[in-house]
C-alpha cells in the first residue's frame, strides 16, 4: 500500500479519534448517543477562531482556552438538557431526543449568529507542511494527531488512577449503587461532560484549523464519531480510537479506488456500521450494552 | 394531574395566541393588501447557508437597484416592495419561498439564485405558477428545456455553464498551452457537473487529454486523497469549478502537499471577489486563472462599487465586492423594465416583456435574453489571474468558436 496513504490515513484517524472518545464518555456513563457533542465541536471551533482573532492568541494558548470553553459548553448542556431528566429517571430515549435538539439549537443559533459567511482560521505555523522522502506530512494534521494521542493517554491515567476516574467506570457500570457508595453522581457526571466537552475543544479547534468554518460542520464530523463508536464498541473508549482508525483507514483506501471514490465511500462505511450492528453489535472492543439507543 | 393539564392547555393557548399574532403582524406587512399600493418583487436566495457568500451578495446587489429605482420615483409611479426569502440553499426551502411569493406576497416576478440545483427544482413550479424568476443559475438545462425551446418562466443574467467552460477550457489551451487537464469537483453540484461536460468536450475536440476526474460531495472537508491522485496523474493543469468553501479547502490542501507551483488551477467563477479576502492568508492562492462577465475596472460599475463600500461595513475596497451584487443588480434593472412595459401586472406579462427586451444597458454590459434559450445574447469573459493573493487582470477572451 502507498505510504501516502497510511499516513493519509492514520492523519484522518487521530482527528475522529479525539470526537469518537468525547461521544463514548458520555454514552458510557449515561448509555444514549450524545449528538449534541456535535454541537459542542462547531462551537468551540467558532470560539477558538473568534479566540485567534479578536485576542490575536498563539497556538497554545487558543488550543487551552479553546479545550477549557469546551467542557464548559458540555457542562451548561448537560445541566440544561439532561439533569432534569436524569433526577426524573427519564427513559433514555427522551436523553438521544434532547441530544439531538440541543445540537441543532447549537446548529442553527450559530447560522443566525455566523451563518452569512464561512471563516477560516489565522495561520498559526509558517510552514503548513513537511516532507520525508516523498512522503508529504501537514503539520496542523500531524500535530493534532500528537495532541490526540497525549490527550488520549491523560484521560486513560485519569480513567484508571484517579478517583473521578475509578467512579466515572464504576457510574458506567451501576450508576445507583455508585450513588449509595456516596459518590455525588451530580458531580461525576458534569466532570465527564467537562472531559468530553474539553475533548470536543480540541477536535473543534482542530476542525477549524484544517476546514473551514461553518454551522453544519458539527453535525457531519459527530457522524462520524458515531460510526466509530459502532465500530469500536458504543461507551468503550479504547474501541473509539480502535474504531476511528480503522475508519479513517476505510475512508481514505475507498476514496484512494477509481470506482468508488469519495461518493460512493459512505455507502460502505454506513454498510461497514450495518454489519458491526448486525454480527457484533458490542463492537470491536465493547460489551453488549443493553440499553444504548 | 389536573393541574400538569391545566398548565399544559394554558402552555398550548399561549403557543397558539403567539402563532395567531405573529401571523396577524405577517400578514399586515406581506399580505396582499399592499400588493395594490407596490409593485411586489420577490427574491430566494441562500442567505444562512453554505453558499450564502453568493446568495448574500445577490441580495444586496438587488435591493440597491431597487433602492436607486424608488428613489428614482418608481416604475410608472409605484414603488417597489422588495421581499427576499432564505432558501439556507435547500431545494425544498426554495419551492416553498416561491409559492409564498406567489400566492401571499403577490409577486410578479422573482430574483432566483446563483445556485444551479435550486433553479433545476424551480422550473416546473414557475411553470405552473406563471411568474418569472430571473437568476443566475448557470447550467443551461434551467433555462433551456431542449435545444430551441426554453423554459417558459426562468431567465438566465449571466454566461452559461457551457459558455463558461468552453471559454475557461480554451484559454487554458490557446493561451497556456496545456494539454494535460485533470477534473476536480463536486459530482452533486450541478454548477460544476454543467461546467465540466463542456469544459472536457472542448478540450477533447482540440487533442487534450483529461488525465485523471477526482470527485467529492457537498460537506467533504478532506481532499487530500483526491489531490495526491492528480498530482500522480501526469497533469499540467486543474479545472476545479466548485463554491467559494470547497475553494478555500482546495487552496489550502493544495499548497499544503506543495502542489501549487506545479499545477495551474483554472477554478471557476467562485474564485472571483470576494474570495480572496475571506481567507486567513491569500498568499496561498497562487498560479491560479478564473473567468468573469465583468471587469471590476469597467466606469459603469464604480457608482455601485462607491455605494457598495459606503453601504456595508464589510466592504473596504472593490476586492471585497462580489461579482454576484452586479447580478443581483442586474436582475432588478431587467425586472424593472419589464414591469415597466408590461400591459399588466402579472407575471404572464412581465415574462413576455423579459423576452422582449433587447440591447437593455447593465452592468454586465448590453443586454437581452434569446428567445429559444432564455440565455443571455451575446457574450463575453474577462480573463483574471491569482498572483500571491492578488487579482491580476488579463483580457476579454472568447474562444473563436463561441464568437
Amino acid at each position: 500500500m502507498n505510504i501516502q496513504i497510511i499516513v493519509n490515513a492514520i492523519s484522518l484517524g487521530g482527528v475522529y479519534a479525539t470526537i469518537a472518545v468525547g461521544y463514548a464518555l458520555i454514552f458510557n456513563i449515561l448509555k444514549f448517543s450524545n449528538f449534541s457533542h456535535g454541537g459542542v465541536l462547531v462551537g468551540t471551533a467558532y470560539m477558538g477562531y473568534f479566540v485567534a482573532t479578536k485576542l490575536q492568541t498563539n497556538f497554545v494558548f487558543t488550543l487551552l482556552i479553546t479545550a477549557v470553553l469546551g467542557g464548559i459548553l458540555a457542562m451548561i448542556i448537560e445541566f440544561v438538557a439532561f439533569r432534569k431528566l436524569r433526577q426524573r429517571r427519564a427513559n433514555t430515549m427522551l436523553y438521544f431526543v434532547s441530544s439531538m435538539t440541543v445540537s441543532i439549537l447549537l446548529t442553527n443559533l450559530i447560522t443566525v449568529l455566523f451563518g452569512t459567511s464561512y471563516y477560516a482560521y489565522p495561520v498559526f505555523f509558517s510552514n503548513s507542511s513537511f516532507h520525508i522522502a516523498d512522503i508529504t506530512f501537514i503539520t496542523s494534521d500531524m500535530l493534532q494527531l500528537v495532541i490526540s494521542v497525549v490527550a488520549l493517554i491523560i484521560l486513560q491515567i485519569i480513567l484508571r488512577k484517579t478517583r473521578l476516574g475509578v467512579a466515572i467506570r464504576a457510574l458506567s457500570t451501576d450508576s445507583e449503587t455508585t450513588s449509595l457508595m456516596g459518590a455525588n453522581v451530580t458531580v461525576i457526571i458534569a466532570a465527564t461532560f467537562f472531559v468530553s466537552g474539553a475533548l470536543g475543544g480540541v477536535s473543534g479547534l482542530f476542525l477549524g484549523m484544517n476546514y473551514t468554518l461553518y454551522p453544519q460542520l458539527g453535525a457531519i464530523m459527530i457522524t462520524k464519531g458515531f460510526v466509530a463508536s459502532i465500530i469500536g464498541g458504543l461507551g468503550n473508549v479504547t474501541g473509539a480510537v480502535l474504531g476511528a482508525f480503522i475508519l479513517a483507514a476505510v475512508e481514505v483506501t475507498l476514496t484512494n479506488i477509481d470506482f468508488i471514490g469519495s461518493s460512493l465511500t459512505p455507502i460502505f462505511t454506513f454498510l461497514l456500521m450495518v454489519v458491526f450492528l448486525l454480527v457484533r453489535p458490542q463492537g470491536i472492543a465493547g460489551s453488549t450494552v443493553k440499553e444504548k439507543v | 394531574m389536573y393541574k400538569s393539564k391545566k398548565g399544559l392547555s394554558r402552555m398550548l393557548a399561549g403557543i397558539m395566541a403567539l402563532t395567531l399574532g405573529l401571523s396577524a403582524c405577517e400578514a399586515g406587512s406581506n399580505g396582499k393588501q399592499d400588493n395594490s399600493e407596490f409593485i411586489v418583487i420577490g427574491a430566494i436566495q441562500d442567505l444562512s447557508g453554505n453558499s450564502s457568500v453568493s446568495g448574500k451578495a445577490m441580495d444586496r446587489g438587488a435591493k440597491m437597484a431597487i433602492d436607486k429605482i424608488n428613489a428614482d420615483g418608481g416604475i410608472n409611479g409605484k414603488q417597489i416592495k422588495y421581499i427576499p426569502y432564505d432558501t439556507t440553499g435547500d431545494p425544498q426551502e426554495a419551492l416553498s419561498a416561491y409559492n409564498r411569493l406567489v400566492e401571499q406576497d403577490g409577486a410578479v416576478a422573482v430574483v432566483g439564485p446563483p445556485i444551479s440545483n435550486i433553479g433545476l427544482a424551480l422550473t416546473q413550479t414557475a411553470a405552473e405558477a406563471k411568474v418569472p424568476i430571473v437568476g443566475a443559475f448557470i447550467d443551461n438545462r434551467v433555462t433551456e428545456k431542449e435545444a430551441g425551446v426554453p423554459q417558459d418562466y426562468m431567465f438566465l443574467v449571466q454566461p452559461t455553464n457551457q459558455q463558461s467552460g468552453a471559454i475557461q477550457a480554451g484559454y487554458l489551451m490557446e493561451h497556456l498551452g496545456v494539454e494535460k487537464v485533470a477534473l476536480f469537483y463536486d459530482k452533486t453540484n450541478a454548477f460544476g457537473v454543467s461546467q465540466v461536460e463542456a469544459f472536457v468536450d472542448y478540450v477533447e475536440s482540440h487533442g487534450g487529454e483529461i488525465t485523471t476526474e477526482q470527485l467529492f460531495k457537498s460537506g467533504d472537508v478532506d481532499f487530500k486523497v483526491q489531490l495526491n491522485k492528480i498530482k500522480e496523474s501526469g497533469a499540467e493543469a486543474i479545472f476545479a469549478p466548485n463554491y467559494p468553501k470547497d475553494n478555500t479547502l482546495y487552496c489550502t490542501q493544495l499548497e499544503q502537499l506543495g502542489m501549487t507551483d506545479d499545477f495551474i488551477t483554472m477554478g471557476g467563477l467562485e474564485f472571483a471577489p470576494p474570495f480572496l479576502t475571506t481567507l486567513p492568508n491569500p498568499a496561498i492562492v497562487d498560479n491560479v486563472y478564473y473567468a468573469v462577465n465583468v471587469a471590476f475596472d469597467e466606469p459603469q460599475l464604480q457608482d455601485v462599487n462607491d455605494l457598495y463600500i459606503e453601504s456595508y461595513e464589510d466592504a473596504k475596497t472593490v476586492d471585497d465586492i462580489s461579482v454576484k451584487v452586479y447580478l443581483g443588480y442586474d436582475a432588478i434593472t431587467i425586472i424593472a423594465e419589464a414591469i415597466k412595459n408590461a400591459e399588466t401586472l402579472n407575471g404572464e406579462s412581465v415574462k413576455n416583456e423579459l423576452e422582449a427586451i433587447r440591447d437593455l444597458e447593465m452592468l454586465c454590459g448590453n443586454f437581452g435574453f434569446s428567445t429559444t434559450s432564455h440565455q443571455p445574447l451575446g457574450l463575453s469573459m474577462v480573463m483574471y489571474r491569482i498572483d500571491e493573493g492578488q487579482n491580476v487582470k488579463l483580457e476579454r477572451y472568447v474562444p473563436e468558436e463561441l464568437k
